[in-house]
């Protein structure tokens, strides 16, 4: 019967100890696992509530943390309202870790930019975390989120934490500004114009929602980042993570198994990669 | 590569024995058409050799339709599985490809593997919508089966593929009064005449590469012209030997069912929040034809399209996509 434990399908329980809410529709889930869980910044997991369903999210938290496990779910489907319903004390379930994430190893030595948007932050903050992990080998690292209004912004200490950080900038707009806002208010591709990079020694990585990531690469691409230098974390309905349920087929990719972090070089001939 | 020559009635023997330590499934013609079925003492006379093709593609036999793939138990009775064309052992390739991937084996699908001895049939004549030498598949088996049998003049002629295969006839009485280089000599002259009937069918039918490049090509004009006739029944990916796409369902008790899908029902890749890249019904059909001929056949060693023609057939708005590509390729 061993080879039952080898099991794809199979989950890790892991316990919610913790639910953090970021936004009216965004919630932090703190998961302890029942086993050592590890993973690598930028690839996913698939998370699931017993007998309800599962969807795939990349941890926010740290990778270095390997026995406690964040995970921040916008509410937005069926699996993700009841996920929304738990209290700390529930069980739920944990497969992966899945993909292929940021190579971060190869940011040694470069500036990063980040362009991030809603719910994109969430995997953002855990390159985040790794990057600062690394950031003596790291000339910049620039961070450019845009959300739809102030209390939509997630992890809001985040960003004085990161300008407190040598080497780090981070900068917010919203679309629609509240009273109190006194940061920008615009698309978040407008930040880019107030930034300093050398594109040279620069790489770019972006991650938010489909019309974002579009409007983002090609603002990049203007900035003069050739497409190897430019790295999409994509996303699309994977129910397997295994590379064989066929559902997150993007041309001849798997975005599960060889994503979800493509460079544009990888994806430019693809069609319909925005959609 | 070997040959053994038994006479039939030795054969029968030896599967009326087999029944005792496996199970076995067996290729059988009835006015309906062809299908496997469960072999028991009544109906081994009834086994079908040399015709194509079983209506059920061999993949019903690794990958059941629905399964719990977290609670399922060890494997039971060794299985024999006799008289699979060989389109359909070649799709089988591309399941192996994917279930047993070294990075996330199957263990369900590898288990199934591991207990089956595969018996391809070769095929002598064709059916209306068999193209796979269109495709380089002969229509007969060297590879991936266990063995490969032939019926003819009372004997029956083995075709020694894999060492698993050559093990499992070691013990059956070779026959004494056989002509083997006769016997060869006319199992040769029928793949030939097979070949030729698959050529003359197929006349201006362009080859996998080529269809690859015209599903590429092909505008949207081109889609939505011929899906106007798709329900999106599935019936196409149902049949196909290759299209294996599933759907991981949650039970209670963090299980799991693992339930066969369809890239042509709507709603294949709608993401939480609605977006769906194949709402469009031409979308979802180009897609399954971008699957075959353009983006599997860059991904995978093996073809995603074996030309057996289970799906012209099965299809209820008749489309044929073989009449598609001649278009494609007149134009």
């Amino acid at each position: 019967m061993m080879v039952y434990d080898k099991n794809i399908y199979k989950p890790l329980k892991a316990k919610l100890i913790e639910v953090i809410e970021e936004s009216p529709l965004i919630k932090t889930f703190v998961l302890i696992p029942e086993h050592e869980f590890s993973f690598k910044t930028g690839q996913f997991i698939e998370l699931s509530v017993d007998g309800i369903g599962e969807a795939p999210f990349t941890p926010s938290s740290s990778p270095q943390i390997t026995d406690r496990l964040e995970v921040t779910v916008m509410k937005t489907g069926y699996v993700t309202e009841y996920m929304h319903n738990l209290k700390p004390g529930a069980y739920m379930g944990i497969r992966g870790p899945y993909g292929r994430g940021y190579p971060v190893e190869s940011f040694f030595g470069k500036e990063v930019l980040i362009l991030g948007g809603g719910c994109g932050l969430a995997p953002i903050r855990s390159l985040l975390y790794a990057l600062e992990h690394i950031k003596d080998n790291l000339e910049k690292v620039i961070l450019c989120y845009g959300s739809k209004t102030p209390s939509d912004c997630i992890y809001k200490p985040l960003f004085a934490r990161l300008n407190s950080i040598e080497k780090f900038e981070a900068y917010r707009t919203v679309d629609k500004a509240e009273e109190g806002w006194n940061e920008s208010v615009g698309v978040a591709t407008k930040l880019l114009d107030k930034v300093k990079v050398n594109i040279e020694k620069s790489i770019a990585v972006v991650c938010g929602p489909p019309v974002m990531m579009k409007f983002g690469t090609l603002r990049i691409l203007e900035m003069g980042y050739k497409d190897e230098q430019i790295y999409l974390s994509m996303e699309k309905n994977m129910s397997c993570g295994l590379g064989k349920c066929g559902h997150c087929m993007m041309g001849e990719y798997f975005v599960c198994k060889d994503g979800p972090v493509f460079t544009y070089d990888e994806l430019k001939n693809t069609p319909d990669i925005w959609k | 590569m070997n040959h053994l020559i038994i006479d039939k009635e030795e054969w029968d023997r030896f599967l009326e024995k087999l029944l005792v330590s496996h199970v076995v499934f067996a290729a059988i013609s009835d006015e309906f058409g062809q299908d496997y079925e469960l072999i028991q003492h009544n109906n081994i006379a009834a086994i079908t050799y040399n015709k194509p093709k079983p209506s059920t593609p061999l993949k019903s036999f690794f990958l059941p339709v629905l399964e719990n793939v977290t609670s399922g138990g060890p494997p039971g009775k060794p299985r024999v599985i006799i008289g699979t064309p060989n389109c359909d052992i070649e799709g089988l390739k591309l399941l192996d490809e994917i279930y047993l991937d070294k990075d996330f084996m199957d263990i369900f699908y590898s288990q199934r593997r591991e207990n089956t001895i595969l018996i391809s049939s070769d095929c002598f004549g064709i059916q209306e919508h068999c193209h796979c030498l269109s495709y380089n598949i002969t229509p007969y088996a060297t590879g991936t089966a266990d063995l490969a049998i032939i019926s003819l003049n009372g004997k029956i002629i083995i075709r020694i593929i894999s060492g698993k295969g050559e093990n499992f006839v070691k013990d059956i009485p070779a026959s004494s009064s056989a002509d083997t280089a006769k016997l060869l000599s006319s199992i040769e002259k029928e793949h030939l005449m097979t070949e030729t009937s698959l050529k003359a069918a197929n006349k201006g039918l362009p080859d996998s590469v080529t269809t690859g490049k015209l599903v590429r090509d092909a505008g949207e004009e081109v889609w939505k012209k011929h899906s106007a006739r798709c329900v999106s029944c599935g019936a196409c990916t149902t049949i196909c030997p290759t299209c294996t796409c599933f759907l991981l369902i949650d039970k209670p008790g963090f299980e799991k069912v693992k339930q066969m899908d369809a890239c042509q029902y709507p709603g294949f890749e709608r993401v939480a929040g609605g977006e769906d890249a194949l709402h469009e019904l031409h979308n979802r059909f180009r897609n399954r034809y971008m699957c075959k001929y353009a983006w599997k056949s860059a991904k995978f060693r093996s073809t995603a399209c074996t030309g057996c023609g289970r799906c012209i057939e099965a299809c209820i708005g008749k489309i044929n996509k073989n009449e598609i590509f001649m278009e494609l390729a007149k134009s």
